[in-house]
């Protein structure tokens, strides 16, 4: 380890105690906070599997308008998609930065990551607000509505949660606080997080707008 | 599985792998898009109707697992991992399979509009009210058939079946006419004026009075479009219609 294993253990920033501990391996030599990580995500899978659910469930029978076909518009949500896909490469590079002890390479790989998030959630507050403004479409005008708008609200908001985790994780590395080798597994597992909210997208945009415009 | 945290033995890098897959990634996506845009050409559309949707899911399903095993390490990685990961995504899978067929067996999924029956409306339920005043924002030509007849066609046809029917003794407007049918467009119902109420009467009629019963020769769809249409005209006070009878509601 020489001189870097000085850099690692340097917990005693305050408020950064817990940092530290969460990183230590259990008895099974895996990180701790990678395999809460990956039950976290597991329970997302339910979670996010019932929004989904639920829509198809009430998919086809909204008393009123409008429907899907009349609100959804391909072109902007296949930018934003495309957007969202392209910040989990940018993610898987700056996780492998980070693995490979380039900081700041990784830094740059995150920020970049957080604004093509930080876009595609700009986009879905465009997305909604004309939805809701020239579609008349509200969270309570029909089932479509609040199964729409429940789903891909909750997916937005876990996008904007790991954009803000992005920005923190970010000024860590600037401030130093976050450094190489041992602590790569908290980007890691923040990488995690993104790429699940990626995938999430990439079932709903297939099985909620794509198949819309097969009909 | 290596996480090399002596200095000197780096873990190997990916930075090639991840960009051939986002190159490749993109491409899926690409050739996503252009599925729903080949209904343009309905030659190839038409050639291969039932593959469309099946090969968007398998493209998705790539994408999934390719995010999932390569961006985010699963399939090199330990097998708690897996297990942490895989196991509650099938139960998810499960319970969304599960759900899907029980939607099958109570609504008609995927197209189908939401049929109001008798059984609805004798239980209470109240439609949303639409006609009889402005249209509303969303009703324009891109409507599925099925909801434009439950919801503006079904006005439609309801007109057109009390113009036919109901006009000669409650007048075409609804207003009523003196010693024949009594005024439907004001708020006062001497046999109730929710929708269960009147699709009651106008099945039923009302005996003893020149009220036909209309279920010996309307169809349940029949009633029910009429119905809401009379339902549709409560308040709107036509100009020389007959006075109140019956109660307000
Ligand atoms: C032959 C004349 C006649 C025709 C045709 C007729 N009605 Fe009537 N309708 C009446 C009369 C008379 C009453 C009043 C009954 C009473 O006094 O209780 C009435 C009452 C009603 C009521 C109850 C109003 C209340 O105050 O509760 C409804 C609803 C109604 N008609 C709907 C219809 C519809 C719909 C049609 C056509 C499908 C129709 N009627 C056709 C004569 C007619």
């Amino acid at each position: 380890m020489s001189a870097h294993a000085e850099n690692l253990i340097h917990d005693d920033a305050p408020g950064h105690e817990g940092h530290g501990a969460l990183s230590e391996n259990n008895f099974l030599g895996l990180p701790n906070i990678k395999l809460a990580m990956w039950a976290f995500l597991g329970s997302e899978c339910m979670f996010f599997g019932s929004l989904i659910g639920t829509y198809f469930f009430y998919h086809g029978n909204s008393l009123g308008g409008p429907l899907p076909k009349d609100v959804f518009s391909i072109g902007i949500t296949s930018i934003s998609t495309f957007l969202l896909l392209m910040s989990s490469v940018t993610m898987a590079l700056g996780v492998d930065a980070m693995k490979q002890q380039k900081p700041l390479t990784a830094r740059t790989f995150i920020l970049l990551t957080a604004a093509l998030g930080a876009t595609f959630v700009g986009f879905q507050v465009f997305e909604f607000h004309e939805f809701y403004t020239e579609k008349h479409l509200a969270l309570s005008t029909s089932l479509f509505g609040s199964t729409f708008y429940t789903m891909t609200g909750f997916h937005g908001t876990h996008v904007t949660v790991g954009v803000i985790w992005l920005v923190i994780m970010s000024i860590l590395i600037t401030k130093k606080k976050l450094v190489p080798g041992k602590e790569a597994v908290n980007v890691e597992v923040m990488g995690l997080y993104w790429h699940f909210v990626d995938i999430v997208w990439i079932v709903i945009f297939t099985f909620v707008y794509l198949l819309e415009f097969l009909k | 599985m290596s996480h090399g945290h002596e200095v000197g033995t780096l873990p190997h890098s990916h930075k090639k792998q991840y960009i051939i897959l986002g190159i490749v990634l993109s491409i899926v996506t690409f050739i996503e898009l252009g599925i729903p845009l080949m209904k343009g050409s309905p030659e190839i559309w038409t050639a291969a109707k039932e593959l469309w949707a099946p090969l968007l899911i398998v493209l998705s399903i790539f994408k999934f697992g390719a995010v999932v095993g390569d961006f985010m390490h699963l399939r090199s990685d330990f097998t708690l991992y897996k297990i942490l990961f895989i196991s509650p995504l099938f139960l998810a899978m499960f319970s969304f399979f599960a759900i899907g067929s029980l939607s099958v067996v109570h609504f008609q999924p995927f197209g189908k509009g939401y049929a109001i029956t008798a059984q609805d409306l004798s239980d209470g339920y109240v439609p949303p009210t639409v006609g009889g005043g402005a249209e509303p924002p969303w009703a324009d030509d891109k409507f599925e058939a099925a909801f434009v007849d439950a919801q503006k066609g079904g006005f439609a046809k309801g007109k057109e079946t009390f113009t036919t029917s109901c006009a000669n003794c409650h007048r075409a407007d609804g207003g009523g006419m003196p010693g024949l049918g009594v005024n439907l467009t004001d708020v006062c119902y001497k046999h109730g004026g929710k929708i269960a109420a009147l699709y009651t009467t106008i099945s039923k009629g009302v005996s003893g009075t020149a009220m036909p019963a209309w279920q010996t020769s309307m169809d349940s769809e029949k009633l029910r479009q009429v119905a809401y249409y009379v339902h549709s005209l409560k308040g709107l006070n036509v100009a020389g219609g007959r006075d109140c009878e019956g109660p307000k509601e």
